[in-house]
């Protein structure tokens, strides 16, 4: 185990060309022993290659990395005693589920002995046990899947467990049980577990912080919480939490006051003096409230539709042509055409140049 | 409707069979005749038809101050050439294609799929192209007129089906595979023999086979590289033929010929239907 660094790490696939163009722009990041992470951000965002850079599978083009304070940037992959799941799972089919099992120890050259003691400990964990003896090409999807996860797990020492969408080819059932067992393992074993997801729920579910990518970039690191309350950019506000965020272009009309076309609305972040138009506010649908009575921040609107998600409501309205979405509780009583929306200061973020202002 | 469907496919298969069939049930009846039972008539059936004769069969192992064509040596001459050369192209075409689907070569514009063309390209020439260059170069050697000569050329044949077949097939052996190895600690070389290896075994099997049928059959190199010293099983059979064709002793050399591929088939049919490598992945 062990506290993982990345001090300006980078990657650019091809260095030859002339504008070069990275899969993951130079960051610094530090991944403390033992936390639960997830890696999140839509497909093609820098995602892979972060964990690629970190299993030593790719070395990066810029930067250094490091276990404990040692350098292992152009350490090779099979020195770094590093775990790493695959979104499919990727099993060693000509050998029996024990032997898969082991096989990490015994490329380590762990004494029989030990081996057994840990291979049944790991298939006890992940409910393996009955098929230790069989070949694995008979098994399902999921239990290969387990088997590939029991492969990072067995290794005591191991320094990371990288988790590329491993739960995808499994049934929602089975993955709830398996985030959870995920968990358990981790305070158990103290494990680092790194998790790549493009799921939103997976990744607040799963881990105690949330790193969000978009191009290449790593956008915010927060945990679920500060994500979703204060989103560090417009695509995190859109990214994290469903429905997305409402955002609207606005104008500031005075230093705690903005004007969405002509709605005027009192925020509560100081706004900036150097930048009057063009800044953006952010507000959640789950923070506006349905009130009867007219008073600040409050908006009329035209419903157009409400959606039931059988937990919760989703109403689409539109004042002038600001597009509203509320989210309402599902016994709420809904009028017919016209409501009345309240929109709390404290919750509304604003956005300069698509960064927050705070 | 399914029965007609059963019966169909039976006929189907049934028809199939008995044309494939049929040359060898010639060849057999044939190889039990003599001068006589061919000249007179058409005839399939011994006792009944002909009277069966071993002229055919020990005119093959009588040496030739005997009158007969030993096709004995030959025949041996024909196993070691086939084998060695096929495992030594194995080998080689193997670690060449491991290396073409897993490696990126870039020199000028030659890339991965040039040098893969390369190997086959090998094979879409006309063979007799390679025949003067394989000659000045073997009697450079010495090489003529031996077995460690054919070896050699058949190696330069033989490989780039090796190579062909098994970067497809590594190609498909996922990535993921290797990286899995690596991750849990095996070097390169172990993830490629503990690991892809054995996934790789009915890939390995088509390869050899298509090896030994290509290095068994080959009579034209076989032909021209080889005088007196050695010889090998497809010249010797055609050294059995005369000014009256011997139709029974040549009946008998063509199935003891193909008997070891019948043999090679048997024997590897079920690794190639086993399908190993399905779900490895997914």
């Amino acid at each position: 185990m062990a506290k993982i660094e990345f001090k300006n790490v980078g990657h650019c696939y091809d260095v030859s060309a002339e504008n070069k163009v990275y899969a993951l722009n130079p960051f610094s990041l530090t991944w403390e022993d033992g936390g639960r992470y997830a890696l999140l951000g839509p497909s093609g965002c820098g995602k892979t290659t972060m964990l690629n850079i970190m299993s030593g599978l790719i070395t990066p083009s810029d930067g250094n990395v490091y276990f404990d304070e040692n350098d292992i940037t152009n350490v090779i992959t099979e020195e770094r005693n590093i775990a790493q799941v695959f979104q499919f799972p990727v099993i060693y089919n000509t050998m029996t589920v024990f032997d898969n099992l082991a096989f990490p120890l015994r490329c380590r050259k762990f004494d029989e002995d030990k081996i057994k003691t840990k291979v049944h400990e790991v298939a006890e964990l992940l409910n393996l046990t009955e098929f230790l003896n069989k070949l694995t090409k008979k098994l399902t999807a999921d239990q290969k899947q387990l088997i590939s996860l029991g492969r990072g797990l067995v290794r005591e020492d191991v320094a990371a467990v990288l988790m590329d969408e491993p739960l995808t080819v499994i049934d929602p059932d089975l993955k709830f049980k398996l985030r959870r067992k995920l968990k358990e393992i981790n305070a158990k074993y103290k494990t680092t577990l790194i998790y790549v997801t493009h799921d939103q729920n997976e990744a607040m579910t799963f881990a105690d912080n949330i790193i969000v990518m978009n191009e290449g970039n790593v956008v915010q690191i927060g945990t679920p919480k500060e994500l979703f309350e204060k989103p560090k950019t417009t695509f995190v506000g859109y990214f994290i939490g469903s429905p997305a965020m409402n955002i609207y272009p606005c104008d500031a009309v005075s230093d705690d006051e903005v004007s969405i076309g002509g709605l005027k609305l009192k925020v509560n972040t100081k706004l900036p003096d150097s930048q009057k138009s063009n800044l953006k506010l952010g507000i959640r649908s789950e923070y506006i409230n349905v009130v009867n009575k007219k008073s600040e921040n409050t908006v009329e609107a035209n419903i157009n539709l409400v959606e039931d998600f059988g937990n919760y409501k989703l109403i689409s309205a539109t004042n002038d042509n600001i597009q509203i979405k509320v989210k309402v509780k599902r016994e709420s009583v809904i009028p017919e055409d016209k409501i009345l929306l309240e929109i709390p200061p404290e919750h509304c973020c604003i956005y300069n140049n698509e960064e927050l202002v705070e | 409707m399914k029965t007609l469907y059963t019966t169909l496919k039976y006929s189907a298969v049934t028809l199939w069979s008995m044309f494939v069939i049929a040359p060898f049930l010639w060849a057999i009846s044939t190889s039990f005749k003599d001068f006589n039972s061919v000249t007179s008539g058409v005839s399939y059936i011994p006792w009944l038809q002909f009277e069966p004769s071993f002229e055919g069969w020990k005119v093959l192992t009588k040496p030739a101050s005997e009158g007969g064509i030993n096709i004995v040596e030959p025949y041996f001459n024909s196993i070691f050439v086939t084998l060695i050369s096929s495992l030594i192209s194995i080998i080689l075409g193997t670690l060449a294609a491991y290396a073409l689907s897993r490696f990126t070569f870039k020199a000028g514009f030659v890339k991965n799929s040039d040098i893969t063309f390369f190997f086959i390209s090998q094979r879409i020439m006309p063979p007799i192209v390679l025949s003067i260059p394989f000659f000045l170069m073997l009697g450079y050697l010495s090489l003529l007129d031996t077995l460690m000569g054919l070896v050699m050329v058949y190696i330069v044949l033989l490989m780039p089906i090796a190579v062909w077949i098994m970067v497809d097939f590594f190609n498909k052996v996922p990535r993921e595979i290797d990286e899995t190895a690596l991750i849990d600690g095996c070097n390169p070389y172990q993830a490629f023999y503990k690991v892809v290896l054995p996934n790789s075994i009915p890939g390995l099997i088509v390869a050899g086979m298509f090896c030994i049928i290509f290095g068994w059959i080959d009579f034209f190199f076989a032909f021209i590289l080889t005088f007196t010293e050695v010889q090998l099983l497809p010249v010797a059979i055609v050294a059995l033929n005369s000014s009256i064709t011997p139709w029974w002793s040549l009946s008998a050399a063509a199935l003891v010929s193909v008997a070891p591929l019948i043999v090679v088939a048997f024997i590897v049919e079920r690794y190639l239907s086993k399908g190993n490598l399905s779900g490895a992945i997914k």
